[in-house]
């Protein structure tokens, strides 16, 4: 697709610029997916992404411009009408998480798509790149910073990490209570339900900036599938996102060499690579994988007397067994 | 198919368009309800993006671009993210929606790459493959209708005959698993006939409106029954509709139909949460309110009675100056009173009338005896261990436990 732009004659930097950005954005990601994780709120990043197509409509019908500021103003109005949408659904106690989801990001995408359609014929519903940004073409996008020419997504997205990463050392504590128990936090005076707002208006921001410089679909995979990754792999919180963020890092940089090797899709290639490395976790995973579990579960299996049998010496502490042998 | 089309009184296209809509709607509510009311309604979405590589897939397989082999790639592909989804999940440690959201993406990832490589094929050949993402239904055929029709007949039939185990694994997998049903199988099955509902629909909403399709006719549906027998078919017929009404809008206006049923979708299933009668939001606010109303009269009819008591007839002024409640409550307090006939009004002075005055002490008395339950309680043997309802503890108690609870504050007051 995008990728034959500039293949051949494409000079060192433009790689440069694909592969910070991409570490840039899985930076961002990395630190906020393992809470979306851990609070089950994964698939809001999914709602999100969708639901800002309104808003980007709306800034180029009102403005003719995709210019990055206003794009990101209006994808942020309608990430959080999305977001409290879905709260406020929820909170009629009537209907559960994750249908309010399904109900509320269908219906903004619709409004979106009419836009696009009714106002703006001529624009090719190919939403992904057209509208939504592609990563193959942020070396074409520049800024110009302190006189420095740069891909623009490079200081929107490393803005956007130190503002994630602030967030996570100032609200470390309150985060972590109020994730593992929500209940504790509000007897100590944190209350959750204002650290899952932040949260959730910490990923919109990070969904809607990195959209337009990245694409929907590759915000949305590197908020999701390594933070799962890095979820399989280890116990405690601060793990859990170092090694989210280095998951990020390996789609971030195998992706793009395999695209590049592959003549791919960047996007999809990333995607791919971090798919893979969740499935390499889910079966080798040495405490949760599924291969460990079969081990754990036979040696669970031989450990548990039958009824009846005599107990054998050293197994000691075995229930029932020893009931039965007295 | 045929003679159905020239039944309908519209242009050829759009009978096409509210057949294909009514078929839509009606599986995606039937089978939408077994995937939602499970707590996996976003599973529809990860299927419908799976669809991408199933298309790609069956494309380069065949060559072929017609929509029946395109749905197949689509219903395999499905079944296999459908699959994986559940094994994810068995592991133990990835929760549902991270299951979801992982398979999602790397479907999706998988059909952009697949897209691109048919893309640096031969160009012109991918076009079309993306508008399965977005629905098109003018595209419709009747040769499509009837592959519609037939699934979708197929698939409830299926519902029915199997609906009663269909319904344990719904409600108690456990339970079915102990019974010796076939859980695994059924589990699966669920999520089948979700991958059914989404090759059905997908051609005419496309994937990612095709989520809310499956669930707005199962959410409308939950909030004016509770049993599964009746949701289904009441699902069914909500998803038609939302369908017809769409689909009419939309050739009216000349707007994509698919967008044009979700926004209606979206109309109607907020109604139902609003005004479902019993449940809705805007119901229970008119409970609430009503109940507020009732502990404002009583408590202005209780000080009422300790004002008349107390010395002259108090004004409405001086009654809500005593009570401390605002005047205006108080004012509407009052009005309320009167039109039920308790007060008596001498020029600005108010007082009691004798239904007023038996009000307030068949209240008063109620009063005592929860006070008396909430005091000596605890001596009396009650049968069944629920909190009586205060507002009718002689009810919730009965006649014989009251007597005893009245001699026993009786009793105690009198130490």
């Amino acid at each position: 697709m995008s990728w034959s732009l500039f293949r051949g004659e494409a000079p060192v930097n433009d790689d440069l610029a694909i592969i910070l950005t991409a570490a840039l954005l899985g930076t961002s990601c990395g630190l906020l997916g393992p809470f979306l994780v851990l609070r089950r709120q994964v698939l809001l990043s999914d709602a999100v992404a969708h639901a800002v197509l309104p808003g980007i409509v709306l800034v180029y019908l009102l403005f003719g411009s995709r210019a990055p500021l206003p794009v990101i103003l209006g994808a942020g109005l309608f990430a959080v009408i999305c977001v409290i949408g879905i709260e406020r659904i929820r909170a009629t106690g009537l209907v559960k998480a994750d249908a309010a989801i399904g109900l509320v990001f269908p219906t903004l995408f619709a409004l979106g798509v009419i836009g696009v359609t009714t106002f703006a014929p001529g624009v090719h519903l190919d939403l992904d790149s057209t509208i939504y940004g592609d990563i193959a073409f942020t070396p074409f996008r520049t800024w110009n910073v302190f006189g420095i020419e740069m891909a623009r997504s490079l200081p929107l997205l490393a803005v956007v990490a130190a503002g994630n990463l602030a967030m996570l050392i100032l609200l470390w504590k309150e985060l972590k209570a109020s994730t593992f128990d929500p209940v504790f936090s509000k007897v100590n005076g944190i209350s959750p339900e204002l650290i899952s707002r932040i949260v959730l208006v910490a990923v919109a921001v990070t969904a809607v900036t990195a959209f337009e410089s990245v694409g929907a679909i590759l915000v949305v995979t590197m908020l999701i599938v390594p933070a799962a990754t890095a979820y399989l792999l280890t116990v405690r919180l601060l793990p859990l996102i170092v090694v989210s963020v280095l998951v990020s890092w390996i789609s971030a940089f195998g992706g793009y060499s395999s695209a590049v090797a592959l003549d791919a899709s960047i996007a999809g290639a990333m995607g791919l690579v971090a798919t893979i490395c969740f499935s390499l976790a889910l079966l080798l995973s040495p405490r949760y994988g599924a291969i460990a579990r079969v081990f754990t579960r036979r040696k669970g299996r031989l450990r548990v007397t039958p009824p009846g049998l005599p107990v054998a010496p050293g197994a000691a502490g075995v229930s029932g067994g020893e009931d039965v042998a007295g | 198919m045929d003679r159905l089309i020239e039944l309908i009184p519209l242009s050829y296209t759009d009978s096409v368009v509210l057949v294909g809509a009514v078929i839509l709607g009606t599986a995606a509510g039937v089978l939408g309800a077994f995937a939602v009311l499970r707590q996996r309604s976003l599973v529809g979405d990860a299927l419908s993006h799976a669809a991408l590589p199933g298309v790609c897939i069956a494309f380069i397989a065949t060559g072929a671009k017609d929509a029946t082999t395109l749905a197949l790639g689509a219903a395999v592909v499905g079944l296999i993210a459908a699959g994986l989804i559940l094994a994810i999940e068995r592991t133990g440690r990835i929760r549902p929606d991270a299951a979801i959201g992982v398979v999602l993406t790397g479907f999706f990832s998988l059909g952009i790459v697949m897209l691109t490589f048919l893309g640096n094929f031969n160009n012109s050949s991918q076009a079309g493959l993306d508008t399965y993402l977005f629905g098109q239904a003018a595209g419709l055929l009747v040769s499509d209708l009837t592959v519609m029709g037939l699934l979708c007949v197929v698939s409830l039939g299926l519902v029915a005959f199997a609906f009663r185990p269909l319904k344990t694994a719904l409600f108690d997998l456990s339970f079915a698993g102990s019974v010796g049903l076939p859980v695994r199988l059924l589990e699966f099955a669920m999520t089948a006939l979700l991958v059914v509902a989404i090759v059905i629909g997908v051609r005419t909403v496309g994937a990612i409106l095709m989520v809310a399709m499956l669930i707005v006719p199962t959410v409308t549906a939950r909030q004016v029954t509770n049993r599964l027998s009746t949701l289904l078919p009441v699902a069914g017929i909500t998803g038609a509709v939302v369908g017809t009404a769409g689909s009419l809008i939309s050739t009216g206006a000349g707007v994509p139909t698919g967008p044009v049923i979700v926004l209606v979708g979206f109309v109607v299933v907020m109604s139902a949460i609003l005004f479902a009668p019993g449940r809705g939001v805007a119901w229970k606010a008119r409970r609430v309110a009503a109940e507020r109303r009732r502990a404002l009269n009583e408590g202005v009819l209780i000080d009422l009675e300790t004002a008349v008591h107390s010395g002259a007839p108090p004004t409405a002024g001086q009654l809500a100056l005593l009570s401390g409640r605002p005047a205006a409550l108080v004012k509407r307090a009052l009005r309320d009173l009167d039109r039920a006939g308790a007060l008596r009004r001498d020029g600005e002075r108010i007082f009691l009338s004798e239904s007023g005055a038996a009000a307030v002490h068949s209240l008063l008395d109620r009063r005592d005896l929860w006070s008396a339950w909430l005091e000596y309680g605890w001596q009396i043997e009650v049968p069944d261990a629920r909190e009586p309802d205060p507002r009718d503890l002689r009810g919730s108690l009965g006649e014989e436990l009251t007597d005893e609870l009245v001699a026993l504050s009786r009793r105690g007051s009198g130490e």
